[in-house]
């Protein structure tokens, strides 16, 4: 078998390199180049698993597979490695793109652009979970945005300029403070690499942070809020949460399914992977603000899901709810006030894993509500609440398939949305007892809005809409997606350790060196703490 | 040899997940199978039979270790009474401190599987099995076989390839038709099982939520089986989104306990390295006057989390770390799980779903809403019991009361048959939540199982008659079926006079010592009773023993004998409007037909349990000793306490027993008597009354206007807030940013005019002068080598001169 170093490589290129042989395609040749690019999707996934195949986390540290020197005298290197955390996340993507893939076969315009713009998109993905140095995770970052931006713009709805450029617009935004925070970091870490140049290495700066006496505790504040913003912007969190339901609803399903599917586990990661450990004191002094934002995504976005009476945007305000868990479990973080080491740390570390899990199971189940929603699309072309009904009779196998699916999102015991949900409200106790109860009222407003959505599509005696005619049973490579979604949804509700396995070492880890950070950085005087109960 | 712990987890482990698979087979091959094929059925039939059988060997096996309290010895002479081995699975756990019977087991526990971990946090599936998970598995099993039966018959209709809903109209006026869906049914009630089933056997807090959850969603599915049903389906989202209601208050309960104790487990754990981390029970003792151990200040409950040397736990001392939870916490975390309980079974003031439910197939109100799930709250808060400090026992009596007379009232006037079952499941609900309460752990707990068997059968008997009526559901429209259907009308009066509590004081009976294998019952001067005399009795006693303790407290006494009378009123007003008098719509009648046998056999058998299933009562019965068995430590003693409330002791209990069950007795022949006067001689015609008290009449009919409040108060708002945070989306946040676009366009376009006057008019006089410099450089440009060649050897000269004078010097 190929080596870690060359298996991570090709996770990342293997998309671009089939993006490139595609440009030499027969442009009327649309099924050969359909099926070049499922294969190139597959070989990716297949790849991603073997790679998580040779995992093996002895304390749960960075498995850093290449280092090389790309602009020296910016000491920029191409770093890339992974630990259970990013991994989990690639083995997500690889899955992902494999069935919007599978999902993707409805396109009919411009096959080829699509094609090429949907491999680059993985490669950027890809290599945003891989970096391990910050410039080459900002340019994977940027790459990311482009083909996403034309993903929109081009391929999708009726508003598809107006959401492509809202999209735009705040992945930049959040883009730019991201550069804002890697150069402060970059200049502030240059007495401390030996030859007088700044640091974008992840790790080494990570580990600074840990040391406490590196970076100020005003520049992790600064830092903190530059990094989380631009990460709570891809999440999304309140308030920066409105290009979300506009780009859903305008991007053609698969490309919604890989936006909720993996472009918001970018923000989460990021939180995880960057804004944390580079800035473990702003990060604690941030805790307050960051549960509330969580817990007031997961209640708004509920709210606001029970509004729509598009089933799409619906759906899209059911992730910003969702996510919010992701934020609310990272941020637990409890410190005792007199020693600033963390409080029941254990409850944080459940909580974090709660939200790692969380993205996990977001990753599978909303992409496979997107689908559920493109599936009736595909057929009767319009997507009002009010005007479906009876497609449980219609399209029996479908209506059992979504309601699976919609189940997992609601949070049901034995399908993969419990276990996050639970595990973050759970340790959200320890943190803030007001708050918590804020968030576990989630549990009433998702089913709200879930059981009435299903109610108004899937039941009652007949279908309302325009086109009945057009309402056909699931084709077969509609039924494989299906059940591709819902085989992980059960396998990840009754087992969690297919993630936790993978996760559980390295979080333990990142709760270790964040308390320690927190505890070395040096308190300015006279500092009141703003984190409360 | 396994030890009897591990046969009995394994056993009960089968009976658990049968359902399951008869599930998963059912949904995904059953619709090969046709629609016409009832091998759906006869699959459901076996896991659950099958499990029936599992369970009930688990359960002999239990009660031969546990000294005969139901089946009689085999050889009387054997002594096979063996210590158990407690050494093949090191995760058999022996409980220490509910040791009644020394020497001899009474919890198993263990895991199953671990779901995660997180230092030394650790969630995993566990089983808890005492006598109470024997008693449910058995009863749940037991039931829910005899219903399974019973919906083959009864759902047979449904196996058509062409269904005609006469509920549902079409387009065009017709009435709706759809495929049979016989199998799905089926494979929904094998899901229910499994997760009821998992509910009981779960061994940590964690666990039964997330089986609570999965019978809340069995729950929905059944409900909404008939999916065209506008009403079916609305009735579904509102049993579900009420129970998440409770749900909350339970997650916050479950927030609290995690956060406090660090642990889900009922029973303690072995941890890897050897040690022993005490369970949820184990870590909330009393004294034996019933105090918890406090801090100094007396907010704080000290937890016993050390083992002494005889494995029994204890506060560890003031010197080394102790874990404390407030007293407050402790009663929050109580009332937050007793939130779900009040969900799950239908307890004020979250009661609205239960009767809706009723939209649901007959044998899913029977073993769904009736005998099992909504049992559940009950259950759980029986098993919770030592985790309820007094103040939120009191708040469970408190609601249990309030419930069973609200519900009692409303089921007096209701017409439709099944919803007066509803009604009166949720009033007999609120006795059992009452009873626990109380303080009366064991009655409580009684009338739960009392109650699921003749509540069952009596939901089944009014299955028969509807399908018997052609699903005509109205009782005014009834009247005189005794005649046409003679085995269910019987069988259901069995139910009734249960559920009514009457009993013929003084009557010997002994015919149950010719029974072979159960225990010899002596004569004790029983009364002729059916079950539910008895469980209501314990729990009447248990009440006046509690109101002469707490005299403040004395409507908890009251009430639910007025409601007993009442329950005994409106229970006979259903049998005599339905049987009995004269056909009140001919051409119903005329077509009502009594039941196959695949219905009425599972009614004489859920019958005779009915019957007979509490034979002995709290003082010699088999079923009070084997539930009394796993009665936590400190309910006997009670507890007495100067400025809170007090709860009985068994004796004080004992000593109230004659005088409540006598007025209990009293209150339901009045109630009985009342009942025969109106409905059965029509001495009074009930339409005078109705219309004498149409105020009262038209408030009990609408529920006591709780729909409508919990319209105007909650579902409304909710929308309204939904609507306004949808709203900030679209005119807040996105306005912003529009704004800013706005902004950007009109500098741009600011920078566009300044682009295009000034620079552009600096680039073209730039460009101008270039120009014609060029031009005047043309006359350069004479095309001569040499000249060309000077001009490049002093631009060279020039540029180098230029560089050494500006090259930064060092």
């Amino acid at each position: 078998m190929f080596s870690p170093e060359v298996l991570s490589n090709l996770i990342i290129f293997v998309p671009t390199i089939f993006a490139f042989l595609l440009i030499f395609a027969d442009k009327t040749a649309v099924e050969f180049m359909r099926v070049w690019t499922l294969v190139g999707t597959a070989i990716t996934f297949a790849l991603s698993v073997a790679l998580l195949g040779t995992y093996a986390p002895a304390d749960g540290g960075i498995q850093q597979v290449v280092a090389k020197e790309w602009i020296s005298s910016w000491n920029i290197y191409y770093r890339i490695g992974y630990d259970g955390i990013s991994l989990t996340l690639v083995v997500l993507t690889g899955f992902v793109f494999l069935i919007s893939m599978l999902a993707s076969w409805g396109i009919e315009k411009h096959v080829k652009g699509y094609l090429i713009l949907f491999l680059i998109l993985e490669t950027g993905v890809m290599g945003v979970f891989f970096a391990l140095d910050f410039f080459l995770f900002y340019v994977f970052w940027e790459v990311m945005l482009l083909p996403m931006y034309f993903l929109i713009g081009i391929w999708g709805g009726p508003r598809r300029e107006y959401a492509a450029i809202k999209f735009f617009l705040y992945t930049l935004a959040g883009g730019v403070l991201m550069l804002i925070a890697m150069l402060m970091y970059f200049f502030a870490s240059a007495s401390h690499t030996g030859n007088g140049v700044g640091s974008f290495n992840l790790l080494e700066l990570a580990k600074w942070a840990a040391q406490g006496n590196v970076f100020s505790p005003g520049l992790q504040v600064a830092g903190f809020i530059l990094l989380f913003i631009g990460f709570a912007i891809k999440v999304p969190t309140f308030p920066f949460h409105t290009w979300l339901p506009d780009a859903h609803v305008e991007a053609p399903t698969p490309i919604s399914m890989i936006l909720a599917g993996v472009l918001l586990k970018l923000g989460g990661y990021g939180i995880i992977r960057i804004a944390y450990p580079l800035c473990p004191y702003g990060a604690q002094y941030a805790s307050y603000a960051l549960v509330a934002i969580g817990v007031v995504s997961i209640v708004y976005g509920a709210f606001a899901a029970l509004a729509q009476t598009d089933f799409k945007r619906m759906v899209a305000y059911s992730s910003v709810s969702h996510m919010g868990y992701v934020l609310l479990g990272i941020a637990v973080w409890k410190i005792n006030e007199v020693t600033g080491a963390a409080e029941g740390a254990n409850y944080w570390l459940m909580g974090m894993s709660g939200a790692m899990f969380q993205m996990i199971a977001h990753g599978v189940s909303s992409p496979g509500m997107f689908f559920c929603v493109g599936v009736i699309y595909d057929r009767v072309h319009h997507r009002d609440l009010n005007q479906f009904g009876g497609l449980a009779g219609l399209m029996p196998r479908y209506s059992g398939m979504a309601a699976v699916i919609f189940f997992a999102g609601l949070g049901l015991p034995g399908l993969c949305g419990f276990i996050g949900e639970v595990f973050v409200v759970l340790s959200a106790w320890n943190f803030s007892k007001t708050l918590a109860i804020v968030s576990a009222s989630g549990v009433i407003l998702t089913a709200g809005y879930i059981l009435w959505a299903l109610q108004r599509v899937y039941l009652g005696p007949a279908y309302k809409g325009p086109h009945p005619e057009a309402i056909t049973p699931m084709n077969s490579r509609e039924q494989a997606i299906g059940w591709a979604l819902i085989v992980p949804c059960f396998a990840l509700g009754v087992y969690p350790n297919f993630v936790f396995d993978y996760t559980d070492k390295p979080m333990a880890k990142l709760v270790r060196s964040l308390d320690e950070g927190y505890q070395n950085t040096p308190k300015p005087h006279g500092d009141v703490q703003t984190t409360q109960k | 040899m396994d030890s009897l712990g591990n046969t009995l987890a394994n056993l009960l482990t089968i009976a658990w997940l049968l359902p399951l698979f008869g599930f998963v087979v059912q949904i995904l091959f059953a619709h090969k199978w046709g629609r016409k094929s009832k091998a759906a059925a006869y699959l459901a039939i076996f896991c659950i039979g099958t499990g029936f059988v599992c369970s009930a060997t688990a359960f002999y096996k239990w009660d031969k270790q546990a000294g005969h309290l139901v089946f009689k010895e085999a050889k009387p002479a054997a002594t096979e009474v063996a210590e158990p081995k407690n050494d093949s699975k090191a995760e058999v756990t022996e409980e220490a401190h509910p040791k009644k019977h020394s020497g001899r087991q009474t919890v198993f526990s263990g895991t199953f599987y671990q779901l995660a971990q997180f230092g030394d946090l650790q969630l995993s599936l566990d089983y808890y099995i005492d006598s109470l998970t024997l008693a449910m598995f058995v009863m749940v099993t037991l039931i829910a076989t005899c219903i399974h039966i019973f919906a083959t018959g009864y759902m047979s209709e449904e196996l058509v390839e062409d269904y005609v809903d006469h509920q549902v109209h079409s387009h065009d006026g017709g009435h709706f038709h759809r495929p049979g869906r016989f199998y799905r049914f089926f494979s929904y009630l094998s899901l229910f099982c499994f997760a009821m089933l998992g509910l009981v056997i779960a061994g940590n807090i964690f666990q039964v939520f997330v089986f609570w959850e999965l019978v809340g969603i069995c729950s929905y599915l059944l409900i909404g089986f008939y999916v065209e049903r506008h009403s079916a389906s609305t009735a579904a989202n509102k049993a579900f989104i009420v129970n998440r209601v409770g749900d909350f208050g339970f997650i916050i309960g479950l927030m609290i306990l995690w956060t406090s104790f660090g642990t889900f487990n009922f029973a303690d754990q072995h941890v890897s390295d050897g040690g022993v981390k005490p369970g949820l029970f184990s870590m909330v003792t009393r004294d034996h006057h019933g105090e918890f151990p406090k801090s100094a200040d007396g907010k704080e409950v000290v937890l016993t989390t050390q083992q002494d040397g005889h494995g029994a736990w204890q506060v560890p001392p003031e010197t080394s770390p102790r874990k404390t939870i407030a007293y407050t916490l402790l009663i929050v975390a109580g009332l937050g799980v007793f939130g779900g309980c009040v969900g799950k079974s239908a307890q004020f003031p979250l009661q609205t779903w239960l009767p809706d439910a009723m939209e649901g197939p007959t044998p899913v109100s029977a073993l769904v809403h009736s005998a099992t799930m909504v049992a559940a709250g009950v259950y759980l808060a029986g098993r919770f019991y030592p985790m309820f400090v007094p103040e939120v026992l009191l708040v469970i009596a408190y609601v249990g009361c309030i419930t069973a007379f609200v519900a009692a009232t409303i089921a007096i006037v209701a017409t439709d048959i099944k919803k007066v079952l509803a009604y009166s499941t949720i009033s007999q609900l609120g006795y059992m939540m009452l009873g626990l309460g109380v303080g009366g752990w064991g009655a409580g707990l009684f009338h739960l199982i009392t109650h699921a068997f003749f509540k069952s059968l009596m939901f089944l008997c009014s299955g028969s008659v509807i399908a018997g009526c052609h699903h005509e559901q109205e009782m005014p429209k009834m009247g005189g079926l005794l005649r046409k259907m003679p085995i269910t009308a019987l069988t259901m009066l069995v139910g009734v006079i249960a559920i009514a509590g009457l009993a013929i004081p003084g009557i010997y009976l002994k015919f149950w010592s010719f029974v072979p294998y159960l225990s010899v019952y002596e004569d004790h001067g029983y009364v002729l009773s059916f079950s539910g005399y008895h469980s209501k009795d314990a729990i009447l006693a248990t009440a006046l023993a509690y109101t002469k303790l707490n005299p403040l407290h004395f409507l908890l006494f009251l009430i639910p004998l007025l409601t007993a009378g009442i329950t005994s009123f409106y229970m006979f007003r259903l049998w005599f409007y339905t049987f009995l008098g004269k056909p009140r719509d001919q051409h119903l009648h005329e077509h009502v037909h009594e039941s196959p046998w695949v219905m009425t056999a599972p009614l004489l058998v859920l019958s005779f349990f009915a019957a007979f299933c509490a034979l002995g009562g709290e003082h010699h019965g088999s079923l009070f000793g084997v539930l009394h068995h796993s009665e936590p430590v400190h309910v006997h003693h009670g507890f007495e306490a100067a400025n809170s409330v007090s709860l009985p002791s068994h004796q004080a209990i004992e000593d109230s027993h004659a005088s409540a069950g006598q007025a209990a007795l009293l209150a339901a022949f009045v109630g009985m008597a009342l009942s025969y006067l109106i409905y059965g001689k029509g001495v009074v015609n009930p339409d005078e009354i109705q219309r004498q008290a149409s105020g009262v009449h038209a408030f009990l009919a609408n529920k006591w206007g709780f729909d409508d409040l919990y319209d105007v108060m909650f579902v409304k708002p909710a929308h309204v807030v939904a609507k306004f945070a949808a709203a900030i989306d679209k005119f807040v946040f996105d306005e912003i940013l529009h704004t800013f676009v706005r902004m950007g366009i009109a500098v741009s376009k600011w920078d566009r005019k300044f682009d295009e006057g000034v620079i552009d008019g600096i680039v073209n006089l730039m460009g101008n002068s270039t120009h014609s410099l060029g031009i005047s450089l043309r006359n350069v440009q004479t095309g001569k080598i040499r000249q060309y060649v000077t001009f490049i050897a002093v631009s060279v000269v020039t540029l180098f001169v230029l560089l050494f004078a500006l090259y930064p010097k060092g």
